[in-house]
């Protein structure tokens, strides 16, 4: 997106008038459109800066802008124009921000770069890849800080757990007891109590995935409204269900199997006495 | 003097739905320094009794009075204080804070009654004393053994001088040795002027005891004085 | 004997008390950092540009300082205007331009900012001696541009500016001399500028004839008077954009948005999480003791005193869970803050956790009323018990 501040100068729109010279056309957002309720036909006056003189255009067209996270949250607006009336338009005669070139099919980008930046004066070549991944930096630290955020959290979930089934355990001292006394073998006991675990945070993760899908879809639907955005900024990939479900597994079995050896190691008598 | 008057008490529970009636027209009168033994198989309202006798319920008919003051109608917070100055009550279990000390165990209804903490500690130190568990007062009760916690629970059912102690079985869960330890206690209550009510099934206990009372079906079978001890 | 029956009874269970303490410390970590999150990032920004005590910034018409590459055209007379008014007390015009120096074979690229050294509000002086009015042979190098380049103070240097791409030759040359290292307050880590003089600057600039400016800072007497001067300085004129420091905080929330209501979010998650551990853990270590509340009520302690007890232990449990949740939150606010503050471009100077008494007083007032009044349910459990029957059923 350009740099160079248009502005648009509403308070002083005029609609088309019958001129002898066709007025150049512009495409705006449909955010724009929306915005100031402008139509297909509609002329705009348009200026580089205040001080300015302004120019006159015609919508010629409406358009929706791909989603882009980069821009999503400025909440600024974008108009095209064809490139001869912008440079007339900033002053800046045969003057151009970037050149998208693409290569032959089969001729890798780097290569192509390097050749074009031999000669080069006044520009640089870069593959599409860098770019792209200079450009992502920001979500990239935004990534991290995500994951970092994702850590505290689980760490918080295992405690949490952890508790829970500390608690179950305690509460299944009698079960335990009795189940020792009759003559269970130990191996038997803690096979079941670990199954019960294994089973409560399956039904869990499955609450979780459920909690998590209708989160996003809140996520999702306030922030597209907010920054009018057709932008995914929560998504539920396998990916991520499956991290959650399996770390959620193997927590509870972990847990589950920390707090049933408690109860087997034990003897029945001494369990009898602390259930009562 | 009269501690307490029952007149017709009847105590109806709702058990899954059914009306079960605990206690059919019960009238009792108890006077101050009386030791009563409450009798009865299992069922027979006994422990319903106890418990209407000593505030922890209330009854669904019939009119109780507990040092002249009429039960029924009282607040909660009015029923509460009738508990912790007016009664003493000794559980089969003990039911001391396991994690408190002998003292402080006895101690607890009188912080409860606003005891100033020099007050507080000699008392519990004189009761504890009187129970014979002196060199034990700073034992957690967990470390107590089972006649023990009950001459614990003694001390601290008399801790604010009540007009009335409740014991709801208090030998249940010792030996016949330890049991008969607490019920020489009981007797030294009674020669001190304490109003005693135990409720029991031991028949060595209710046979030491001036006073009986039988209950049958929610009813007092028989209320004799015994002629000897 | 209320806090020995409390403190006593969270020891019964000290594997189960020392894991619900730390699940509320993470809880109360996650929200420390979070409410540091919500308003740190305005506070530090705020006090970065007020750091040199200038309240209102002047920008090309439609933009923020710096955010764009716009210049406002023709600024000394409306330098001349802004120093007659009576409210302003200091005028810091600045621009800033791409410049070149040559180092060994290859072409530095730097960041140039032309400044007024009787108002400027762009640095702080760090090593040698600072520019003085009317010095045009002057220059103040940051310290990532003293390391790239190699200088030290005293260093005589040609800049080069109007660099043109086609030929690679430049428009405009200075010889200058480094007079000293500064910190631009507004520069990102790493980032390699110099400063010299204004009027110096505009000549190696793009368009020096258009007498441009890329912002001016203005430092008003009175700080209530900052509103007024600003709406005046905006009547008067039409072509720049006028802010008070206070407008551009407006502004600067409304880009980071994202991180606001994602605090706001995972403040509220772990204030959740906090009130759901206490909460469960105490109506289960409750249901456990019903008998002993029962036998309490029994003997005469009064409801009010068992709601006390059961909410003593919430507050005991949330009042260690939030102290190191304090400790926690630091420590992992710190390593957060390392995180986001390596947004590319993000002047050094701003921090998104900003550990202040308020933020902390806040996180942890927040979880302590918040575990206690969790506890509310499970006290009320054991206060409503039904004596008679507790002790019945004990009795079984």
């Amino acid at each position: 997106m350009s740099s160079f501040g248009v502005v648009l100068l509403l308070h002083g729109l005029a609609l088309a008038a019958s001129t002898a010279q066709p007025l150049p056309g512009i495409a705006i957002e449909r955010r724009l459109a929306d915005r100031y309720r402008l139509a297909v036909g509609d002329t705009v006056r348009l200026t580089p800066a205040a001080d300015r003189p302004a120019a006159r255009y015609l919508v010629e067209a409406i358009y929706q802008p791909k989603a882009d996270p980069a821009t999503a949250l400025r909440g600024e607006y974008q108009i095209r124009f064809h490139l001869p009336e912008l440079s007339r338009l900033l002053g800046a005669a045969d003057r151009v921000d970037r050149i998208a070139v693409l290569g032959r099919p089969g001729i890798p980008a780097d290569s192509t770069a390097f050749r074009l930046n031999q000669p080069a004066f006044g520009y640089r070549a870069y593959p599409s890849e860098r770019i792209a991944s200079e450009s992502s930096r920001t979500f990239a630290v935004v990534s991290r800080f995500h994951r970092a955020i994702g850590v505290i959290s689980i760490v918080a979930s295992a405690v949490f757990l952890l508790c829970i089934m500390l608690l179950k355990v305690e509460e299944r001292r009698l079960d335990a007891a009795v189940m020792r006394m009759i003559g269970i073998s130990r191996a038997t006991v803690f096979r079941a109590f670990v199954l019960e675990a294994t089973l409560v945070a399956a039904v869990g993760s499955g609450l979780g995935v459920g909690l998590a899908a209708v989160a996003g879809a809140l996520t999702n639907w306030v922030y597209r409204r907010r920054f009018e955005t057709s932008l995914v900024f929560s998504h539920l990939s396998p990916d991520i269900v499956a991290f959650g479900v399996g770390l959620s597994l193997v927590l509870g079995v972990a847990v589950g199997a920390l707090a049933a050896r408690r109860l087997v190691t034990a003897r029945p008598l001494a369990l009898w006495r602390r259930a009562g | 003097m009269t501690v307490v008057l029952g007149q017709d008490l009847t105590k109806v529970y709702s058990l899954n739905g059914r009306q079960v009636a605990a206690l059919r027209g019960v009238s009792l009168t108890i006077a101050a320094g009386e030791y009563l033994a409450i009798t009865g198989p299992s069922g027979s309202g006994k422990s319903t009794l106890l418990q209407l006798l000593g505030g922890l319920d209330s009854p669904t008919g019939g009119r109780l009075e507990l040092m002249g003051r009429r039960v029924e109608g009282l607040s909660d917070d009015e029923l509460t204080d009738l508990r912790l100055r007016q009664v003493g009550f000794i559980f089969q279990r003990f039911h001391l804070m396991s994690v408190l000390t002998a003292r402080e165990n006895v101690e607890l209804p009188l912080a409860e009654a606003g005891v100033g903490r020099r007050e507080r500690s000699e008392r519990a130190a004189e009761l504890l004393a009187y129970v014979g568990l002196a060199d034990r007062a700073d034992h957690r009760a967990t470390q107590l053994s089972g006649g023990e916690m009950q001459r614990v629970a003694i001390a601290r059912a008399l801790a604010n001088r009540p007009a009335l102690i409740l014991a709801d079985e208090p030998t249940g869960e010792l030996d016949a040795a330890t049991g008969a330890q607490i019920l020489e206690l009981f007797d030294r209550l009674h020669q001190d002027g304490v109003t005693l009510v135990v409720v029991t099934h031991d028949e060595h206990l209710a046979a030491r005891v001036p006073r009986r009372v039988h209950l049958l079906d929610g009813r007092i079978d028989r209320d004799e004085l015994a002629t000897a001890r | 004997m209320t806090w020995a029956l409390v403190v006593r009874s969270l020891f019964r269970h000290p594997v189960r008390t020392a894991l619900v303490v730390a699940g509320i410390a993470v809880a109360a970590a996650l929200l420390l950092d979070m409410v540091m999150l919500s308003g740190g990032m305005e506070r530090s920004f705020s006090r970065m540009l007020l750091s040199r005590g200038f309240q209102i910034r002047l920008s090309p018409k439609g933009t923020l300082p710096f955010d764009t590459e716009a210049m406002i055209p023709a600024i000394t007379p409306i330098l001349d205007d802004l120093r007659a008014d009576p409210d302003v007390e200091r005028v810091g015009p600045v621009l800033a331009t791409s410049l070149h120096v040559r180092v060994g074979d290859s072409l530095l690229t730097l960041v140039g900012y032309g400044v007024d050294p009787a108002g400027q509000g762009l640095y702080e002086l760090e090593a040698g001696a600072d520019l003085v009015p009317g010095d045009s042979t002057g220059l103040l190098v940051s310290e990532p541009a003293a390391a790239a380049a190699g200088w030290q103070i005293g260093d005589t240097i040609r800049l080069q500016g109007r660099l043109d791409p086609q030929s690679a030759r430049a428009e405009a040359e200075r010889v200058v001399t480094v007079r000293g290292v500064v910190r631009f307050l507004y520069d990102a880590r790493g980032q390699r500028s110099v400063g010299a003089d204004f009027r110096v600057m505009q000549r190696l600039g793009r368009f020096p004839d258009a007498d441009p400016a890329s912002m001016v800072m203005v430092k008003v007497r009175a700080d209530d008077r900052v509103d007024s001067v600003a709406a005046r300085i905006a009547r008067t004129h039409r072509t720049v954009e006028v802010n008070s420091v206070a407008a551009l905080v407006v502004q600067f929330r409304s880009r980071l948005v994202y991180f606001q209501q994602l605090s706001l979010i995972l403040a509220t998650i772990s204030l959740v999480v906090g009130v759901l551990l206490v909460g469960t853990i105490l109506t289960i270590t409750v249901s456990e003791r019903i008998g002993e509340f029962a036998v309490l009520r029994g003997i005469g302690v009064r409801r009010a005193r068992v709601v006390r007890l059961v909410m003593a232990e919430g507050a005991v449990l949330t009042a260690a869970g939030a102290i190191g949740g304090v400790i926690l939150g630091l420590a992992t606010a710190r390593y957060l803050d390392a995180i986001l503050t390596s947004f590319p471009g993000l002047p050094a100077a701003i921090s998104f956790f900003v550990p202040e008494r308020t933020a902390i007083a806040k996180a942890a007032v927040a979880v302590f009323v918040a575990g206690v009044a969790a506890s509310g349910y499970p006290a009320w459990l054991a206060a409503r018990a039904p004596i008679a029957e507790t002790l019945r059923a004990d009795a079984e």
